[in-house]
């Protein structure tokens, strides 16, 4: 954690994140969500959801990969400025989970793009990304 | 109420649609989907055939493996086109006299032509995967007209990653100033590829599989799926399992239109409405936590009952904490609904009649908001929806403003369902003794419960192994989005994403199989000359 907490450098204190759902079931994308919602509030630790790769620090990335996400999912991490955190957020984005064995999916977000946090959950409750991005933000 | 497909209606490929025109003058007008499966050595067609009155009827066809093709319905329904397309790319069966663009739909584009259609008996799944896995990139081919742009119109693309969509989907829209002319749309960027996973795993693990179609509506997949296999094993669960059944299903329409809701404000740039409503909707997420263990995939049906009990005094809970939800939330959505934001940008737009509803097949709230009462429940009643007793509220606009109406009521009527079965509960053990790990007798099932977004359809064939033969799945978005993309032409750009999510899409169900290439597949395109003249009119 805290290799990763001095990678950010001074960007760590508001940390922008882009989400991006490479196939998931929405399990994951809607408790994603909901950690932005007043009851688990990610936005008191500066973190800001933003609709641009452009904009981001970090990347969370829901779901298995699929063949048709691929691409996307390469484009929008290199579009991310360095220095970036990539969050693989559930078991599917992890490993590819219970659809590892699917013929259309490549497997968990580290197939494509290098992960540096793995969050293991189906789907991983909303506490779990607050601590995290907590951890992140204000260190261990 | 879902069941033993018993008898089957046999008619040669020839004539399947005289056939079908006078099943569709017979009342029974909603094609519920088509299923194929590779018997080896033919390929059988079924068309699932609903009427208004709940009585449903499968038309079954065998056509050649070696020469598969059999002519298209959408002459006669249009709303078997997407159906007809998954169907090609999965099976490889081509239906001629079909007006629309062919390619690939549900598989990546750069599945090369010639290899084998993945859902074929003969076909492994790691080869598909080898396939897939040596094309370099899988870059998807934007949908344009052919016809030239006059000057004055622009294609905007949007997607597939976009700030306005939770989920990847493209659309081409082909502009004239603000308003949209004609949409194309192109989704496929969540296909999994279930359907053929689930033939592979034992009954028991399909539960686990077929629950993670969709993160939203996971307990009324799951449920389907063992509704179909219940009644293929000639099981009946325990009174108080098919109540608990019902009661989180209801849990989970709360949750689902209120999640929907919620984000409907923020389409239309009202983020204290997606803020007020998320923030109470987390009362119902707990609840289903307490229910299951889990606030999302519940894994609470299981084959022959419910996977643990709830006990009386949690059930007191949801009692109280579902009634003081229902009064936060209706005192919420009365000033929310009744705001201007709300009534100026969702009013009149995104219009449709029951005409075109009924064209397109669609299901749930979005047939029901055009005036028809199409229930599952009501139509066909499972589970204890025959012991309680209930409203299934109606609109007559179709308008975006009627479906935002009509979600609300329903979550206050899944209020008072909840409240009516738990005072009903009977008593009893809703747990199956073990886990059901044996054989399944051969024969056919159909499950057809009515998720959150509408009528959930479930094919299950069963040949006395432990998995089934094939599975196949129907999702009430399928039905929907074809409707979507017919009635975004003439509306600015700006309403886009209010109209596109206000049949409340959930792209993840539906690609686990699909892929859609564009709206109605048509080739030409109308001047825009032609349309202005016809907006004035």
């Amino acid at each position: 954690m805290t290799s990763i907490n001095s990678k950010l450098g001074f960007r760590k204190k508001s940390l922008w994140v882009y989400h991006f759902n490479s196939g998931g079931c929405n399990g994951c994308d809607i408790e994603f969500v909901a950690s932005l919602t007043p009851r688990f509030d990610l936005e008191r630790y500066g973190v800001q959801l933003v609709p641009s790769p452009r904009h981001a620090d970090v990347l969370v990335v829901t779901g298995p990969v699929t063949k048709n996400s691929e691409g996307a999912l390469k484009t929008i991490y290199d579009q991310i400025p360095e220095p970036k955190i990539v969050i693989a957020f559930g078991t599917c984005a992890c490993s590819g989970g219970v659809f590892n064995n699917c013929y259309n999916i490549l497997g968990g977000a580290d197939k494509v793009v290098p992960v540096d946090i793995k969050v293991p959950g189906c789907p991983p409750k909303p506490e779990a990304l607050v601590e995290l991005l907590k951890k992140l933000t204000l260190g261990d | 109420m879902s069941g033993k497909i018993q008898s089957k209606m046999f008619v040669e490929p020839g004539t399947i649609l005289d056939i079908l025109k006078k099943e569709v003058d017979n009342g029974f007008n909603h094609l519920v989907t088509v299923t194929a499966v590779d018997l080896k050595e033919s390929i059988e067609l079924i068309y699932h055939l609903s009427d208004l009155k709940g009585n449903i009827k499968h038309v079954s066809t065998r056509i050649p493996r070696d020469k598969p093709e059999i002519a298209t319905v959408t002459t006669l329904i249009p709303g078997a086109d997407f159906y007809e397309r998954e169907i090609t790319d999965l099976f490889g069966i081509s239906f001629y006299g079909k007006q629309t663009t062919t390619g690939r739909f549900i598989l990546p584009e750069c599945y090369p032509p010639g290899s084998p259609p993945p859902l074929l008996k003969n076909v492994d799944s790691n080869q598909v995967k080898d396939t897939l896995a040596k094309q370099e990139t899988c870059e998807f081919k934007a949908t344009t007209l052919h016809a030239p742009l006059s000057p004055e119109s622009v294609v905007v693309p949007v997607g597939p990653y976009h700030p306005a969509f939770k989920e990847p989907e493209y659309f081409s829209l082909v502009t004239d100033g603000e308003r949209i002319v004609k949409a194309f749309l192109r989704i496929g960027f969540v296909h999994r590829g279930i359907e053929k996973a689930a033939e592979t795993r034992s009954y028991l693990r399909d539960i686990f599989l077929l629950e993670r179609v969709c993160g939203i509506c996971s307990a009324s997949h799951s449920w389907c799926f063992v509704e179909a296999v219940e009644k293929l094993l000639g099981v009946e669960p325990p009174s108080r399992a098919t109540y608990l059944r019902t009661i989180v299903a209801e849990l989970e329409r709360i949750h689902s239109h209120s999640l929907w809701l919620g984000l409907v404000g923020y389409w239309i740039g009202f983020e204290s409405m997606f803020m007020w409503v998320w923030g109470i909707r987390e009362e119902i997420m707990n609840l289903m936590e307490e229910i299951s263990g889990n606030r999302v995939h519940k894994s609470f049906v299981t084959i022959g009952g419910v996977r643990r009990d709830v006990s009386d005094s949690l059930l007191r809970k949801i009692q109280e904490r579902t009634k003081e939800f229902g009064k936060q939330f209706e005192n919420l959505l009365d000033t929310l609904v009744s705001s201007e934001e709300v009534i100026e940008r969702t009013k009149g737009i995104g219009k449709y009649d029951i005409e075109v509803a009924r064209k397109f097949c669609t299901v749930g709230p979005v047939r029901r908001a055009a005036g028809e009462l199409f229930d599952v429940r009501k139509l066909e009643p499972y589970g204890a929806y025959t012991e309680v007793d209930f409203e299934v509220p109606t609109e007559e606009e179709g308008d975006v403003y009627s479906l935002i109406k009509i979600r609300v009521k329903e979550v206050l009527e899944s209020i008072n369902i909840i409240h009516q079965l738990i005072e009903k509960m009977p008593s009893g053990n809703p747990v199956p003794s073990r886990y059901f790990m044996g054989t399944v007798p051969e024969g056919e099932a159909y499950g057809r419960i009515e998720a959150p977004r509408g009528e959930l359809f479930y094919y299950v064939k069963a040949n006395n192994t432990h998995n089934p033969y094939r599975v196949k799945i129907r999702t009430p978005t399928l039905a929907n989005i074809q409707l979507v993309a017919n009635i975004l032409e003439g509306y600015s750009i700006s309403d886009f994403p209010v109209i596109v999510t206000s049949i409340d899409p959930c792209f993840s169900c539906m690609d686990r199989v699909t892929v859609i290439n564009s709206s109605t597949g048509e080739k030409t395109v109308l001047p825009v000359k032609l349309l202005k003249e016809k907006r004035r009119r």
